[in-house]
């Protein structure tokens, strides 16, 4: 509770406090932005497995996964900053961009297995 | 549609009394809504307040868009209460009411806009002309400037967008979307004064972004936060290469001014030069980055696909038959089976060997005609090879003796390794 004068105040609400339908109007780009942060800890963790224990395909395919998702969603970080790509169409690229990814990796994949 | 467009809600509205303190709860209130497509949020709270609880607190001025009072979050999104129909909300369900987030809240629906405004401030957000004139600067609407800025200036301070976004929260001292936006119209706006010392204050809460646009997303004035935030970093860029030509490019302006119309005019046209050169600068980046992408990518695409086609394929050794199981002074059909890989495709192969062994000598013949490739096969009672398809004939070393095969059979290599015999294949 904050003091003003002689009203209190209540501090203030944080995004998502009482806030029951914010989960369904959470848009593409911070979800673009919260995997990328995830895969981040994922391709380190991953990585740690992936030295350690060598050779498991899961682990490898795993790690390709988390590498494919960080940097397809750095990339598209990459490309609105710098302009290459215009904002109005950040929702298309977070899709594009991925099943770019996806594509690639998996014919990197098939390729090596 | 007029079926569907009416019907009882369920209202739960954020309620927090000054004088109770504590975290504040959420009311629930049943409307009858004679038509939602014509009903807004506004309306519901305005029939609320006379209706049912006259002690409910909301803010309100304009309610048609223009004043960015009654900014609120309505069903987990920002907007603005007089711009909200019910029916944006989905047939049924409830609508939830609430103040902005990061503000402190006053009393129910009513936040403290100070912390919003003293960084709207702190963002020099107010023009302030580079020099006397008395003549009107010329900024053309076609030009680029005056398109970058766009329809930027039209923020109505609502506080929706720092209510949306998470770095609000996380960074104490970001100045927000909104207050970058209202720096960004008067940094691309070549008549300003205040360049300098505007990009000094709000660079540094410009790397706070992490582009998640939900700024964009509830802009009732459909103002993108983001793309003013990204321009101001390009724009920071820009000016530390450029700082050494503008500050030459601009002397010889400032010292010989014939009359002011002249010398906006001469203004104007080294800032199109400089745009041009800028443009040239960044185009030519974007060409090269580009280039280092593609070449980038389509190495490694390259050398995954194209690699393995192109590369020689190692030399593979397919045991044949055991040396004690070939009888002397005979010939022998033998099959092998091996696999080739292709770049993506593996391949099944499998192959007659054709063993000609006398004394110590031994020749391993491809079974197939040097003239189109049908099947040799060994006559013992003649002592050839035959082809069946066009009669050609090959002698025991494999020497063309009929028919129209151009040259010998071909020859495997081979070597025998502890009574195995091996060929070369691939």
């Amino acid at each position: 509770m904050i003091k003003n004068g002689s009203l209190n105040y209540r501090k203030p609400l944080s995004w998502g406090e009482y806030d029951p339908h914010r989960r369904g109007n959470t848009r593409i780009g911070m979800w673009a932005w919260l995997w990328q942060r995830i895969s981040a800890l994922a391709v380190i963790v991953l990585l740690g497995l992936h030295v350690t224990l060598t050779y498991r395909p899961l682990i490898q395919f795993l790690l390709l996964l988390a590498v494919t998702f960080h940097a397809t969603l750095g990339l598209r970080v990459i490309l609105l900053d710098f302009n290459i790509v215009g904002v109005k169409y950040h929702r298309a690229l977070v899709g594009g961009l991925v099943g770019l990814g996806l594509v690639v990796m998996g014919l990197v994949w098939f390729s090596i297995y | 549609m007029a079926q569907t467009s009416g019907g009882v809600r369920n209202i739960k509205v954020f309620r927090y009394d000054p004088q109770q303190g504590g975290e504040g709860h959420f009311d629930s209130y049943v409307l009858n809504i004679q038509d939602e497509t014509t009903t807004t949020i506004l309306d519901v709270l305005l029939r609320i307040q006379r209706e049912q609880d006259p002690t409910l607190s909301f803010r309100f001025a304009c309610r048609v868009n223009m004043c960015g009072s009654c900014g609120m979050v309505i069903n987990g999104k920002e907007g603005l209460a007089c711009k909200t129909n019910v029916s944006h909300i989905p047939q049924g369900k409830e609508v939830t009411i609430r103040p902005l987030n990061h503000f402190p809240v006053i009393k129910d629906l009513v936040v403290d806009m100070e912390p919003f405004f003293k960084k709207y401030e702190e963002a020099l957000p107010f023009y302030e002309p580079r020099e006397e004139t008395t003549e009107p600067a010329v900024i053309r609407p076609g030009s680029r400037e005056r398109q970058d800025i766009g329809m930027a200036t039209d923020c109505i301070a609502c506080g929706c967008c720092v209510s949306s976004c998470t770095m609000c929260h996380y960074h104490e001292g970001y100045a927000g979307p909104a207050a970058l936006n209202r720096a960004f119209t008067l940094l691309a706006d070549s008549r300003d004064g205040l360049f300098e010392e505007r990009l000094d204050r709000v660079l540094a809460s410009c790397y706070n972004c992490r582009t998640e646009f939900n700024c964009t997303e509830v802009c009732p004035k459909r103002i993108s936060g983001t793309r003013a935030i990204k321009y101001i970093q390009r724009l920071a860029l820009k000016h530390i290469k450029a700082k050494p030509e503008t500050i030459e490019a601009e002397q010889p302006a400032v010292a010989q001014p014939s009359c002011a119309s002249e010398m906006a005019g001469s203004m104007a046209g080294n800032m199109a030069g400089n745009m041009d050169r800028r443009t040239f600068i960044s185009q030519v980046g974007v060409g090269l980055l580009g280039t280092c992408l593609a070449l980038g990518v389509g190495g490694v695409v390259g050398a995954a696909f194209v690699g393995p086609t192109r590369a020689r394929t190692p030399r593979l050794w397919v045991p044949a038959a055991s040396l004690s199981s070939i009888p002397v002074g005979d010939v022998t059909t033998i099959k092998i089976n091996y696999e080739t890989k292709n770049g993506l495709y593996t391949q099944q192969v499998a192959e007659r060997v054709l063993v000609s062994r006398t004394g110590d000598e031994i020749i391993c013949f491809k079974a197939s005609c040097t003239h189109l490739g049908c099947m040799v096969k060994w006559d013992g009672n003649a002592g050839r090879f035959r082809c069946a398809c066009h009669g050609g004939a090959f002698d025991r070393n494999g020497k063309v003796i009929a028919g129209p095969p151009p040259k010998p059979l071909d020859r495997y290599p081979f070597r025998v390794d502890s009574d195995h015999l091996l060929v070369e294949v691939g």
